[in-house]
């Protein structure tokens, strides 16, 4: 089965070969990236079908490792892990990155720097398909930051504007913090069990519960920064300033949810702890809660679906915070699969209507047969409405919520699902409602509209696969329960219905402000994002400008200082020890003016003159020690 | 011989160079270009012979003047192969991209060669009087280079760095004395495990502290440095930084650790404090920067404090943390340095605010640029990452106070902060009036970068290509430590 690593190093050997050529050359080049792709994509089903029949019980199908660093008695490798969850990620990461990179034929096929867009796409599904195939902490973490890497390109990618430029610096920084809380767990880790391969660390390993917690909380730190949990979240909305289909595989699908799926994959650990499982609980239910009202305030339709992105992604992070790796795992896929629908299905609406702003949009149904149809797919499923697949991933949350008595958190996750369903009536009823404002409505190319056509069709039908998924994993599958499924339908209901009530029943006027004019002091804290961006630009990204301004005044004024107050004060010693010696000793003699002045031309020769003398003094010491030694030796 | 060969070698060439009529400057070079090339193919040569597991080898000792215990002793293991090679290949990469010196360039030459002298003979030593010898050799030359080479306030700079640094021999000195006066012999072999008392480890290794914290260099005595960066000629800066700064921390490997292990663990919770203060305030100043050399030579500063806090762990991690960053520094800050010099050659500015939109207008140039800023700031697959991560673990898994372990750890994320924000004004956006009228690198300059490209990526993707020599001699030193 050593196929499996091909998976990753194809995309990695794509690349490669395109990143050495010129630009005109790597435009034409594309199809490199593609067939990496596609081929990809077809080893992770071959990878999957493998390990599908019952998922053996949860257990790892293959293993392989190459050794990379010694460090006295412990190797570091990068190694292949094929297990069920990694199997699901696979096919996952290769399809929505065959979609978007066969759908980006289209969108970007006007663009002068095409080929650099496929190279990082590359690049990107390399690291992250390293990523879920990782079978140690440290390789994981190295894939991560490529993948950061990759996301800061994509999202400056127009990097001749300043929005993208400045998203770009935002995304990487933000999600570093993150980073650091990732490394610093890493170092734990280390100290700790001594080892970061998952055997050890998961399985063999007596964790003790407070080094548990500081692990895990660690870990948990790092997985906010990439999958934009609050306060961390700020990256992301502005990472929509790169193009549409990348920010749906990057910033929707994939990279987003790296941070889930090291929840995941460490969540024995946080088991242990027991209060990092609570904190990852709260972390994501505010973050659900927070991303949903945001989202119900943007104009820019991308922008919607970002928060809408935060706020499922907390979704996931309250799953695992509950013990509920199944359902975590589960709105991930489902997740990945409708919201990069949504993207793309964005991307069309955006090349035909010329903007981005919804408010600027309408009755595009009438124009669009093939994205309208796809769109609403994604929409039910994201509202959560039976039998779309969003509404069995979100049922299972729900229901490991009731099953574990997290009552609270279960009433806040519903509200947090009738906001969704609120935003995403709005942005439907928007987008595809009302009248005409755009005279050159037309659908997409057929290698945009395929890529959409192949998403909604598993985002209408994997849901059915709920109760297999669990077994998949090793776990006991099971039907939602009525009750539950019943709350949850009805919630989404209630919100569609509000949504079209307030947007939808237009017929010429465009009412944009209904919620502002009716609770303007909420409306506003919420358009000011909550004020988590004016204050962290205020006081730490203006605040760290103006530090290190006063440490580079400090450094200069008073640390060289100190030295350059030495070197007068030495060189004003010498002074007087050379006016001494002319005015004193020499003036005893003689005592002409002329020698001081003499004097005088000496010492400000001194900077010069003088360090000639020290060299010289200091050699002709050395050579006189030697000489001396040699000569006592003979 | 073969060591004896690597050092005298350049020392040769220095004298023949130095012969050369004024007006034939091409014959300088090319006696230069040569001479590098050969005495990298050596070292080459010994690093292929080299054997990993066994401690100094190639080892010449010849006494010299017994009745005071010096000899004439050199050796390498695999932490002195490494810094060895990095300063062969630097000193290859300097004389190249000196080219088109046309200022007094037989002497130019003659003083990059006889640099390399004492870089090589720095490395190689292992009598303290020889040592020193060697250490006080490279101040001249590379004085010379600034003060003849160098930019507009070259004096300033290039004094600054002598009376700076000889300030710190000064120390290193008193403690070879001390030394002596104690063992009776100045070959630093036989003073490991020489049962020195430990307030006497104590004051020898705070002589020894000063000496190398200067050259290194630690906050706060550091503020030579960026003076001396941005009036010397690139070559000499990729030098400086590459090799010089590393001396100071080679020193504290090669002598201050295992000859002085109890004073060393004495000192370590100091030196750690130093080191993420360094860190730190290196990127933060970094970050203030207006002049590109100014800023990579704030950001050699902090990165020299990851060195400093991997060897103050004093663990394998550590250790070798601090190899790979002094390795991939010298590779990666030489990379940053060439190429803002020859971006400084075409638009005679290094001024961030003149320089914008690289890389639309020269995308080799600053797709390169982008490249090493990368590489400096971390990234995993390249060697940056190696030692921080390294370095940070060591740290970690130490008795050292872990506040300071997360402070350097937040400089990870304040060296993305400064080199990013250089890469957004710099590389990124529309090509500024003067980056307009500017042709992209030519295949002599990119044949200089290439090599360190690759470098950067074998050691960051294969570590091992790296640790395979550091390993074990590391191990020693640990063992050193872990007994006193």
């Amino acid at each position: 089965m050593g196929y499996v690593a091909a998976i990753a190093l194809l995309p990695a050997i794509a690349f490669a070969i395109l990143v050495p050529m010129s630009n005109r050359v790597r435009n034409k080049a594309v199809p490199v990236s593609v067939a990496a792709v596609v081929i990809s994509l077809a080893l992770s089903l071959l990878a999957f079908a493998q390990v599908w029949p019952g998922g053996h019980g949860g257990e790892a199908v293959y293993h392989a490792s190459v050794t990379f660093a010694t460090l006295g008695s412990v190797d570091l490798g990068v190694g292949v892990l094929l297990d069920p969850i990694s199997a699901v990620m696979l096919v996952v990461v290769t399809l929505v990155g065959t979609a978007v990179q066969v759908y980006s034929l289209g969108y970007m096929h006007r663009d002068a720097r095409i080929g650099w867009y496929y190279a990082v796409l590359s690049l990107f599904t390399a690291a992250m398909l390293m990523l879920v195939l990782s079978d140690n902490f440290l390789q994981l973490y190295m894939a991560w930051e490529v993948m950061g890497l990759c996301s800061y390109l994509l999202i400056g990618f127009w990097h001749e504007q300043v929005a993208p430029r400045k998203a770009s610096l935002k995304a990487f920084l933000t999600t570093r913090v993150g980073d650091v809380g990732f490394a610093l767990g890493l170092a734990v880790m280390y100290k700790t069990a001594g080892s970061f391969d998952f055997q050890v660390v998961l399985h063999d390993f007596a964790w003790a519960p407070a080094a548990a917690t500081t692990v895990s909380l660690l870990l948990l730190f790092g997985a906010m920064g990439k999958s934009a949990q609050v306060p961390l979240h700020v990256w992301l909305p502005d990472a929509m300033a790169g193009p549409t289909p990348a920010s749906a595989l990057i910033h929707a699908a994939t990279m987003v949810a790296a941070g889930v799926f090291l929840v995941a994959r460490a969540l024995p650990i946080f088991e242990v702890s027991g209060v990092a499982l609570t904190v990852t609980m709260i972390v994501g239910v505010t973050t659900a809660l927070v991303g949903g009202l945001l989202a119900a305030v943007q104009h820019d339709i991308k922008k919607v679906l970002a928060y809408s992105t935060i706020s499922q992604l907390g979704y996931m992070f309250v799953a695992l915070g509950a013990g509920g790796l199944v359902a975590g795992m589960y709105h991930l896929v489902t997740h990945a699969f409708f919201k990069s629908l949504l993207f793309l299905g964005a991307g069309v609406i955006i090349h035909a209507a010329h903007t981005q702003d919804m408010r600027e949009m309408g009755g595009l149904a009438k124009k669009m047969p093939v994205t309208t149809v796809t769109f609403t797919i994604g929409s039910l499923a994201l509202a959560g409405v039976f039998p779309f697949s969003g509404f069995w991933s979100k049922d299972e949350i729900l229901t490991i919520l009731w099953h574990e008595g997290h009552y609270v958190v279960f009433a806040l996750a519903l509200a947090a699902a009738f906001v969704t369903a609120v935003y995403v009536a709005r942005l439907w009823f928007r987008v595809f409602t009302g009248p005409t404002q755009s005279a050159e409505l037309k659908e997409a190319h057929v290698e945009m509209l395929i890529p959409m056509g192949v998403l909604a069709a598993i985002s209408a039908f994997i849901g059915f696969g709920s109760p297999y998924f669990a077994q998949f994993l090793g776990h006991e599958g099971e039907w939602p329960a009525a009750a539950i499924a019943l709350t949850s339908m009805s919630v989404a209901g209630i919100g569609l219905a509000l949504g079209w009530w307030v947007y939808g029943r237009r017929t010429k006027v465009i009412n944009t402000r209904p919620f502002k004019q009716r609770a303007g002091f909420v409306y506003d804290a919420l358009t000011l994002k909550l004020y988590f961006d004016l204050t962290y630009d205020y006081f730490i990204v203006r605040g760290y400008g103006r530090l290190a301004e006063m440490l580079s005044g400090f450094d200069r004024v008073v640390v060289d200082g100190i030295v350059n107050g030495a070197g007068a004060v030495w060189r004003s010693g010498t002074e007087v020890g050379s006016l001494i010696d002319t005015y004193v000793i020499d003036g005893a003699v003689n005592g002409t003016a002329s020698l001081i002045k003499a004097a005088g031309a000496k010492v400000r020769r001194i900077e010069t003159g003088h360090i000639q003398a020290y060299q010289g003094l200091m050699v002709a010491a050395l050579v006189l020690l030697m000489l001396w030694f040699v000569v006592k030796g003979a | 011989m073969l060591l004896s060969a690597i050092v005298l070698l350049p020392l040769a060439g220095a004298v023949v160079s130095a012969l050369v009529p004024k007006d034939r400057g091409d014959i300088a070079r090319w006696i230069a270009a040569v001479v590098t090339a050969v005495d990298l193919a050596l070292v080459v040569f010994v690093a292929l012979r080299f054997d990993v597991g066994a401690g100094m080898q190639f080892v010449e000792n010849v006494a010299w003047v017994p009745q005071f215990g010096i000899s004439y002793h050199l050796g390498v293991d695999g932490i002195s192969i490494t810094m060895l090679a990095l300063s062969a290949l630097l000193s290859l990469v300097a004389v190249v991209a000196s080219w088109n010196m046309k200022t007094k360039p037989a002497a130019y030459f003659a003083m990059l060669l006889l640099l390399e002298v004492g870089m090589n003979g720095v490395f190689l030593a292992l009598d303290f009087v020889l040592f020193y010898v060697f250490w006080e050799l490279v101040l001249v030359p590379m004085y010379f280079l600034i003060g003849t080479w160098g930019g507009p306030r070259k004096e300033y700079a290039s004094i600054k760095f002598f009376l700076y640094t000889l300030f710190g021999s000064v120390f290193m000195l008193i403690g070879i004395i001390a030394l002596y006066l104690q063992t009776g012999t100045f070959d630093m072999t036989a003073m490991v495990g020489a049962g020195l008392s430990e307030s006497f480890q104590w004051w020898v290794f705070a002589a020894f502290f000063l000496g190398f914290a200067v050259k290194v260099p630690i906050f706060p005595l550091h503020t030579w440095l960026p003076d001396a960066h941005v009036e010397a000629p690139t070559a000499a800066s990729v030098l400086l930084a590459g090799i010089l700064l590393k001396m100071g921390t080679y020193g504290f490997i090669r002598i201050a650790l295992p000859i002085l292990p109890h004073a060393a663990n004495q000192w370590a919770p100091f030196i750690t404090a130093l080191a993420a203060i360094s860190i730190v305030y290196g990127a933060a100043l970094a970050f203030a920067q207006t002049d590109l050399k100014k800023l990579v030579a704030y950001s050699s500063v902090s990165h020299m404090g990851f060195v400093m806090l991997g060897i103050a762990s004093g663990t394998v991690e550590g250790l070798n943390g601090a190899i790979a960053v002094m390795f991939s520094h010298g590779v990666v800050t030489g990379l940053l340095f060439l190429i803002v010099g020859m971006v400084y050659e075409r638009t005679h500015t290094r001024m961030i605010q003149d320089v914008s939109g690289l890389s639309n207008q020269v995308p080799v140039a600053g797709g390169l640029l982008a490249f090493a800023s990368f590489a400096s700031l971390g990234l995993p697959g390249l060697s940056g990452f190696v030692g921080e991560f390294l370095t940070l673990l060591g740290a970690w898994k130490s008795d050292v106070p872990a506040v300071w372990v997360v402070i350097a750890a937040i400089g990870v994320l304040l060296a993305a902060a400064y080199t990013l924000s250089m890469v957004q004004r710099v590389i990124l956006g529309t090509p500024s009036p003067i980056v307009s009228k500017i042709t992209d690198l030519t295949v002599r300059e990119v044949s200089l970068l290439v090599p360190l490209v690759v470098l950067t990526l074998v050691v960051g993707l294969y570590w091992n290509s790296l640790l395979r020599f550091t390993d074990p001699a590391v191990a020693r030193i640990v063992e050193l430590l872990a007994g006193a």
